[in-house]
C-alpha cells in the first residue's frame, strides 16, 4: 500500500446542509485535497462535469434534483476514468442504503458520521485510486509498446518479403512453402543459379521465431545470393555464411541450414546439412533413395578455425525430387500430438502419382490436414527441386542484358599462376571470373566462361595434377569416392602449379578471348583420349562430357606439349559495327 | 518447465522437467546463474531425463550457458536426453559441443 504515491484528489461534495458542506471541507482540506462544493444534484452534475472530481460524497436529499438522480446523470456522463461516490445521508435505513449503491454509488456513510471515520474513508479511497492511476499508466504503456511492436512488426514483414522474394525462387524446377507462426518467418529459403546454370538452393532456419528469427536471418540472403552469383561452391558459402553469423550473433542465436547445389548437367545434388531435418532424395516411385542428414552444427555456432564445409555429392540415375524442410514441418503436431515426421513426408509421396507439381501441393495439404486448423509452434517450411534426368543437355544461358558494352576491344591481358598451397584452399574458378568479369565485354559472357575455365581448370587439376582416372565416378557411390580422393590427393600435393592466361583482343569484326591454361604434371594421352571422344556416344556416363561441352562453346580448342597445355579461343562478339548501323535512325524513345 | 538444483562438491546439477522452450528463459537463466556463482561447482550437469520437448530456443539457452561456463571455468555436461529430446540434439550435432551422457 506504501508504495502508491501521495495524491491531491479533487473531491466533489453535494449538500444542501452548508453544516455538512463545512464539515466534509474541513477535513477534506485538512488532508490536504481539494474541495469543490454544490448546493443541489442540478450544481453536482455540473460542477462534476466541469472539474472531473476524483471522488464524489452526496447527499441523498436536496431540493430540485436529489442525489440518486444526480448520480444517473453524473455515471451516464463518465468515460473510462471511475470515480467513485459515496452516499452522505441521514437516511439510514437498509433498504435506503441497498437502492443508493443500486442507483450507482460505491459507498454509503450515515450521517452523521465521526471525523475519524470521513478521515479514514477518504484516505482509503486517496490509496485506491492512486493505485487504479498506477494501473491506468501501466496499461497506456503497454498500448504505447503494442502499437509500437506492431509497427516494428510490420516493417520487419515488409524487408523480410523483399529480401526473400528473389527471382531464383520463380525457377521451374523449385517449388516451396513457406508458413510462418508470427506476422513474418524466420525461416527463409533461397535459390539461384551459379553462372554455370547450376541451382544453388538454400533452406535456412533461424533459433525461435518472429522478429529474432528473421532478424539473425537476414545476412544470410545477400551472401548466398551474391557468392552464388560469383560461382563459389556451396562449401565455401556454407563457411562464410558462418563467418558471418559467428561475428554478429549472440551466442544463444544460430541459423539452421541446408545448402543444396543441383546441378542438371553432370546430373549430381550435392547437399551441406546443418541442424535441419534430413533432405531426401524421392524418386519418381515416391521412394528415400538418399538421405543426407545434418552432419555440422548449425551456422553461427562454431568459430571459423573447426568449422567443417564437408558436403556429401550424390550422381542421380532416375529423376526424382530432392525434398528439403525445417524441423517445423517436422515437428507439426495433429491434435493428438502426434508428429508429421520425415515418415509424414515419405506417406504422402508414396501416395501421390509423380505429376507435374502434384506431391508438392499433396504434401502442403496434408500437413495443414495433420495440424486440423491448430496453429503452428514453429515456422514450417519446405523447398522441393526437381530433378530431370534430360539426354539432350544443351547449355543454356540468362538473357544478356542489351546495354553492355559490345566491342570493339583493345587488347587486354592477364596472367595467372598458383602454386600447391593456394590450390588447396582457393575457389580458383570464382576467384579468377571476379577479375574477368570485370571487363565490360566479359561479364556479358561469365556463364560461358565460368564453364570453359571450370573444364579447363578442372582438367587441369584433377587429372594434370593429381592424377585422378573420371572412370570411379561411374562405380557405386563413385561420386563421393571421386572426391575423397581428390581431397586427400590434394592435401598431399607437392611441387604443383597452374597457370592461366587471358587474351581479349580483336580481329576484324570479331572480339575474342583466347585462354590458355598449363598445369606441371606429366600430361596425358590427349590424341588418344580426343578420338575416343569424337567417336564414342557417352552421354549415359557420368563425365567425359566436358571436352563435348567445350568443343560446343569455343571455336577452337588446342592441346600442347604433353598434354599439359590446353588453348582455346572463344568469340565474344561478330560484326557488332555493322549491326550497329543497321539500326533505325530514329529508334522509338 | 521445472527446474531444481543440487549442489555435491564440485559437481552441480540441474535436473529439468517439462517442455523445456522459449517460455523457459527466465527461469532457467535464474537457475545456471545461481550455478555461476557458486565458486566450488567446477562442473555443471543438465539432466534431460524428464523432459520431453527441447526447441530451437532452447539449445540457444544451452549455448549461452556453455559460454558463460566457458568464462567461469566450469565445464557442461549434458546427461540422460530421451526420445525427441536426443533426437533434436542429434540433428544439431551438439555432440560435437557438448559432452553428453547416458
Amino acid at each position: 500500500m506504501s508504495a502508491a504515491p501521495e495524491m491531491n484528489l479533487k473531491i466533489l461534495i453535494a449538500d444542501d446542509s452548508p453544516t455538512n458542506r463545512k464539515q466534509l471541507e474541513t477535513v477534506v482540506r485538512h488532508l490536504g485535497h481539494v474541495p469543490i462544493l454544490a448546493c443541489d444534484g442540478q450544481e453536482a452534475v455540473d460542477k462534476f462535469r466541469d472539474e472531473s472530481p476524483d471522488l464524489v460524497f452526496m447527499d441523498v436529499m436536496m431540493p430540485g434534483m436529489d442525489g440518486m438522480t444526480a448520480v444517473k446523470h453524473i455515471r451516464a456522463m463518465q468515460g473510462s476514468k471511475w470515480s467513485p461516490i459515496v452516499f452522505f445521508s441521514a437516511l439510514d435505513r437498509m433498504q435506503d442504503m441497498v437502492r443508493g449503491l443500486e442507483e450507482g454509488g460505491d459507498d454509503y456513510v450515515v450521517k452523521p458520521a465521526s471525523l475519524q471515520l470521513l478521515r479514514a474513508k477518504i484516505n482509503g479511497y486517496a490509496r485506491l485510486l492512486s493505485l487504479q492511476k498506477m494501473n491506468y499508466q501501466y496499461t497506456e504503456e503497454l498500448e504505447n509498446w503494442r502499437d509500437e511492436a506492431r509497427t516494428q512488426v510490420r516493417l520487419g514483414a515488409h524487408v523480410m518479403a523483399r529480401l526473400t522474394d528473389a527471382d531464383g525462387l520463380r525457377d521451374s524446377l523449385v517449388r516451396y512453402f513457406n508458413i510462418p507462426t508470427d506476422a513474418f518467418s524466420g525461416d527463409l529459403l533461397c535459390a539461384r543459379r551459379a553462372p554455370d546454370e547450376v541451382l544453388h538452393v538454400m533452406l535456412a532456419d533461424a533459433a525461435g521465431h518472429g522478429l529474432s528469427a528473421a532478424l539473425a536471418a537476414l545476412p544470410i540472403t545477400q551472401i548466398f545470393y551474391s557468392m552464388t552469383a560469383k560461382g563459389f561452391p556451396i562449401a565455401s558459402i556454407a563457411e562464410e555464411l558462418n563467418r558471418r553469423l559467428k561475428a554478429i550473433l549472440p551466442a544463444d542465436l544460430f541459423v539452421a541450414a541446408t545448402l543444396a547445389a543441383v546441378d542438371v548437367r553432370s546430373q549430381t545434388v550435392e547437399v551441406w546439412n546443418g541442424g535441419n531435418p534430413d533432405a531426401l532424395f524421392m524418386n519418381t516411385a515416391g521412394e528415400i533413395t538418399m538421405r543426407w542428414p545434418s552432419r555440422h552444427p548449425p551456422l553461427g555456432i562454431l568459430p571459423e578455425a573447426v568449422f567443417s564445409g564437408l558436403t556429401e555429392t550424390i550422381g542421380f540415375h532416375e529423376p526424382g525430387d530432392l525434398v528439403m524442410c525445417s524441423d517445423g514441418l517436422v515437428e507439426a503436431e495433429d491434435p493428438a500430438d502426434v508428429w508429421f515426421g520425415l515418415e509424414g513426408v515419405a506417406r504422402v509421396f508414396a501416395q501421390t502419382p509423380h505429376t507435374e507439381g502434384q506431391r508438392f501441393v499433396a504434401l502442403r495439404t496434408a500437413v495443414l490436414d495433420h495440424m486440423a486448423e491448430r496453429p503452428n509452434r514453429d515456422d514450417l517450411s519446405c523447398m522441393m527441386v526437381s530433378l530431370p534426368v534430360e539426354r539432350r543437355q544443351a547449355v543454356r544461358f540468362s538473357a544478356k542484358s542489351a546495354a553492355v558494352y559490345q566491342g570493339p576491344v583493345s587488347d587486354w591481358r592477364l596472367e595467372l599462376s598458383y602454386g600447391e598451397t593456394e590450390l588447396r584452399y582457393l575457389d580458383v574458378v570464382p576467384h579468377v571470373l571476379g577479375f574477368i568479369s570485370q571487363v565490360q565485354i566479359l561479364k556479358a559472357h561469365q556463364g560461358a566462361l565460368f564453364l570453359i575455365l571450370t573444364e579447363l581448370f578442372n582438367n587441369a587439376l584433377d587429372h594434370g595434377l593429381l592424377g585422378l582416372d573420371s572412370s570411379i565416378k561411374s562405380s557405386e557411390n563413385g561420386f563421393e569416392l571421386f572426391l575423397q580422393e581428390r581431397a586427400q590427393r590434394l592435401a598431399q600435393l607437392q611441387d604443383g602449379r597452374i597457370e592461366l592466361s587471358f587474351l581479349l583482343h580483336q580481329d576484324g569484326n570479331q572480339s575474342l578471348l583466347d585462354l590458355s591454361v598449363t598445369d606441371t604434371g606429366p600430361g596425358f594421352d590427349f590424341q588418344g583420349t580426343l578420338a575416343a571422344e569424337l567417336q564414342e556416344d557417352n552421354d549415359h556416363r557420368p563425365y567425359g562430357r566436358g571436352l563435348r561441352l567445350l568443343r560446343n562453346l569455343c571455336a577452337e580448342l588446342r592441346y600442347y606439349g604433353m598434354g599439359n597445355k590446353v588453348w582455346a579461343r572463344y568469340v565474344l562478339s561478330e560484326a557488332c559495327v555493322a549491326a550497329d548501323s543497321a539500326l533505325p535512325e530514329s529508334a522509338p524513345a | 518447465m521445472q527446474i531444481s538444483s543440487k549442489f555435491e562438491g564440485s559437481h552441480a546439477t540441474l535436473s529439468l522437467a517439462g517442455r523445456f522452450d522459449f517460455h523457459s528463459h527466465r527461469d532457467f537463466r535464474n537457475a545456471y546463474e545461481k550455478v555461476l556463482e557458486e565458486v566450488r561447482a567446477k562442473e555443471v550437469e543438465v539432466n534431460f531425463s524428464d523432459v520431453d520437448y527441447l526447441d530451437s530456443s532452447a539449445l540457444g539457452m544451452l549455448l549461452l550457458l556453455k559460454e558463460k561456463s566457458d568464462a567461469a571455468g566450469k565445464s557442461v555436461v549434458l546427461s540422460s536426453p530421451r526420445g525427441a529430446v536426443r533426437q533434436v540434439l542429434d540433428i544439431a550435432n551438439f555432440g560435437k559441443l557438448f559432452k553428453i551422457v547416458e
